[in-house]
């Protein structure tokens, strides 16, 4: 009797914080999941996802990049080929972000037409292209290349 | 030539290590020790094959011979020397090269030093190491071989990644590699133990300085990847809850849970079936690390360009490992069944448990938000990714509770605790804990993270200091001598469990200083022209100038900084912005001064054509506190390896 209502109170307090600490895990999860889209999905969203975090990838318009005379901070356009959205950051960009390369960011799709970002991450396109494209000079479809750039 | 005698080498191994699993098998049904011999000789074998392996590796990028494919992309014949050494294991060819490598050494260690007193178990031993080399050489020799010749050779190679060239990255992938690997020693134990049938405590007890070996050097490992993103990456953090850093986080995870459930099956002889299962996720765990930084599946500074074919047999490799080590435990489970039923809530066994408990829900945080991602890739074909808030938010009430619970651990008896022997215990710390928390409160610190925090530090570290104090004093009564003295003697005495409680007091200081890192830093960024100041905390930062440097194989435009604290020069300090030769990939490097057990941490990030210089500059308030609790924790561990024998061990 005694041992069964021991294992019983074992039982229940392994449950019990067992399942706070499970619920702490799941409950924070839901919003901390930010998703990756391209510019063509981002100016096709809903106003659902207006002031939604989420991250856009695409490469960098070559003479798009203008930085302000007064602060920290920059504006250029993002494009994925199809369209091309314009992107304002404010902060530092990493080493390898320049123009003409791909880059991800992450921020949010204001309600005019303009992504506000706070992060951004650059990479060498070029050691992202599988080796065989890369030998044979073909042009990458576009949705590979965006593969290549969250991979 | 060279090259392909290493290449030559590695083939004779995978030959071997088929052999070695032949004849540990034939062993184990004949019963005949002439095949234990052989296999253990070509274990030793497959050891030396594979050092040649290395060796010729290592003297291709000696002699930069960029003949070889290897080589070629991850060396340049202006890299120091030093780099040039560590670049055998900056790509991912080598880096399995090199994880072989070290398994080899260790499972030949193992069956030279466990041969006598472990009769029984060897040939389980080297069919399960011989096993795991199998895969490993398969992997290496058929999908990312490093012996590849480059025709024609290209006149020079195209340079180890310019982030990799740095002191902490030379040793950073070894420990770890020595800590994953480590933890198969225990593992191929335990899978002994389930299949020979012997699931007495004996297989924990031999192993014991295995698995803190190991886990030593997976913390090392996990400190110096954190160290180096701290200065080389620039950004004044230590971790980010990256892909990769989680996947050598989840092995420590369990392997910290694994390591402290045995002792509760030492003293008590419970959690049978619990540790054979902490021990096969640990190393699983290890080999799936492997798997994520290595298949390229995950987004992250460390993967590489995606190969499918190689992250699918490395998946069959890990799936097999797995099944068969999960196989045993289920036929033997039954077996299992321990006699003996825990006592009381309030006992030390119960903690353990909870400690257990909550260094499981930890790695299954890090395990579903790490590859979350890859399943709603899989599934819904939508990108996504779980963001550092996630970790940190779930990751701070478990490490409060982990830390309390460490300061109960130790103070708790066995079995049933009195309400006496808890209040006689735990009364004091109790009290200093709630006084910590007020004095913080009082001086104007609100954060709930750091109120919380000082009193678990408190707490434990209060529970931990008694109890040093009794022992000692009891010793020096005891012995006439003094205190000190006193100390040293109990020390030596109970060497393993006050080498463990040295170990917690290093992660107290490792908290203390993570907290105070996190909350209380302060960052800025500005632009500024030379003769420009600004003012950070109680420091005054002046651009004094900006000139052009040159190292041997990058140039960069350094500025120099002066830190003032009131009127006084402090240092100066010389961040730069990089670029290196080969690939002209631009770096920023940092310039830290120490101070009060803080950093003053300062890049420049960018300099534009006009002179105008960004500037970031970081405090980190008792950083110091992390990589010496680090070092504390390293030690205690020291101690516990070379505490002398005692006589049941």
């Amino acid at each position: 009797m005694m041992v069964a209502k021991k294992k019983v109170g074992m039982i229940v307090s392994i449950l019990l914080v067992g399942g706070a600490l499970g619920y702490l895990a799941l409950g924070n999860f839901g919003e901390n999941v930010v998703y990756f889209f391209t510019p063509s999905e981002v100016k096709a969203f809903s106003t659902d996802y207006y002031k939604k975090k989420v991250r856009v990838g695409g490469m960098v318009v070559e003479g798009s990049m203008e930085t302000y005379p007064d602060r920290l901070g920059l504006t250029f356009q993002l494009t994925d080929g199809e369209a091309t959205i314009p992107v304002t950051f404010e902060g530092i960009p990493p080493d390898l972000f320049k123009e003409g390369q791909g880059a991800v960011v992450e921020g949010y799709w204001t309600g005019e037409h303009r992504f506000e970002s706070n992060l951004i991450m650059a990479k060498h396109s070029e050691d992202y292209m599988p080796i065989e494209l890369k030998r044979a000079g073909v042009e990458l479809p576009r949705k590979d290349f965006m593969k290549s750039l969250v991979e | 030539m060279i090259i392909e005698i290493g290449h030559f080498s590695v083939v004779i191994a995978l030959v071997l290590a088929v052999f070695g699993i032949v004849s540990s098998s034939l062993a184990l049904r004949t019963r005949d020790a002439d095949w234990v011999r052989a296999g253990r000789m070509a274990l030793t074998l497959i050891f030396i094959l594979l050092s040649v392996g290395m060796a010729a590796l290592i003297y291709s990028f000696l002699a930069r011979d960029f003949s070889v494919h290897y080589v070629a992309t991850n060396s340049n014949s202006q890299l120091p020397l030093f780099y040039t050494i560590a670049a055998v294991w900056g790509g991912h060819e080598g880096s399995l090269l090199l994880w072989v490598f070290i398994l080899s050494t260790f499972s030949t260690i193992a069956v030279w030093l466990h041969w006598r007193t472990q009769p029984a178990i060897m040939p389980y031993l080297i069919g399960m190491e011989c096993l795991v080399i199998l895969g490993f050489l398969l992997l290496i020799l058929f999908l990312s071989s490093p012996f590849d010749r480059l025709i024609p050779a290209p006149p020079d190679g195209k340079d180890l990644n310019p982030l990799l060239q740095d002191p902490a990255m030379v040793m950073h992938p070894p420990m770890l590699y020595m800590g994953y690997v480590g933890f198969s020693i225990p593992f191929s134990f335990a899978m002994a133990a389930l299949l020979s049938g012997r699931l007495g405590e004996e297989w924990i007890k031999v192993t014991q300085r295995w698995t803190i070996f190991a886990w030593v050097c997976l913390t090392t490992g996990i400190l110096l990847g954190g160290y180096w993103a701290y200065y080389e990456l620039g950004w004044g953090g230590y971790w980010g809850w990256d892909p990769v850093e989680n996947a050598s986080f989840m092995p420590w995870l369990v392997g910290t849970a694994f390591l402290h459930s045995v002792m509760v099956q030492e003293k008590r002889k419970m959690f049978k079936v619990w540790n054979l299962f902490l021990i096969i996720v640990t190393f699983s765990l290890s080999l799936i690390g492997t798997f994520l930084v290595r298949s390229g599946v995950l987004t992250s500074v460390h993967t590489f360009a995606t190969d499918p074919e190689r992250g699918l047999y490395i998946l069959i490799f890990v799936t097999t490992i797995i099944g068969i080590a999960f196989g045993a435990l289920m036929l033997r489970a039954n077996k299992l069944k321990s006699q003996i039923e825990m006592d009381s809530m309030v006992s030390r066994e119960s903690v353990f448990l909870f400690n257990n408990l909550f260094f499981l829900v930890a790695t299954a945080t890090v395990f579903l938000g790490t590859l979350y991602p890859l399943m709603i890739e899989t599934w819904q074909g939508a990108k996504v990714t779980v963001g550092p808030p996630y970790y940190n938010t779930v990751f701070m009430p478990i490490a409060l509770g982990l830390l309390f619970l460490m300061g109960v651990g130790p103070y708790i008896p066995w079995r049933k605790a009195s309400q006496a022997s808890l209040k006689k215990n735990f009364l004091i710390p109790v009290v200093v804990g709630v006084v910590s928390t007020v004095v913080l409160f009082v001086l104007g610190i609100r954060s709930l993270f750091a109120l919380t925090g000082a009193f678990v530090v408190g707490f434990s570290g209060a529970a931990i200091f008694i109890d040093v104090g009794k022992i000692s004093s009891l010793y020096a009564r005891r012995e006439s001598i003094n205190l000190l003295k006193g100390f040293f003697s109990a020390f030596t005495a109970n060497q393993r469990r006050y080498s463990g409680l040295v170990t917690h007091v290093g992660v107290l200081v490792l908290v203390v200083g993570i907290i105070a890192s996190t909350v209380y830093q302060t960052e800025k960024v500005v632009s500024m022209r030379v003769g420009d100041e600004f003012v950070m905390d109680d420091y005054r930062v002046k651009l004094e100038r900006i000139h052009d440097v040159r190292g041997k194989n990058w140039s960069a435009q350094e500025g120099v900084f002066e830190v003032y604290e009131g009127d006084t020069l402090l240092t100066k300090l010389r961040p730069q912005k990089r670029v290196y030769d080969a690939s002209q990939t631009p770096t920023t490097e940092s310039a830290i001064y120490a101070k009060n057990m803080g950093h003053i941490f300062l890049t420049m990030p960018d300099v534009s054509a006009d002179g105008v210089a960004v500037a970031r500059g970081v405090i980190n308030p008792l950083i110091l506190w992390v990589w010496g609790g680090g070092g504390i924790m390293g030690l205690g561990v020291l101690l516990n390896i070379f505490r002398p024998r005692k006589r049941d061990e």
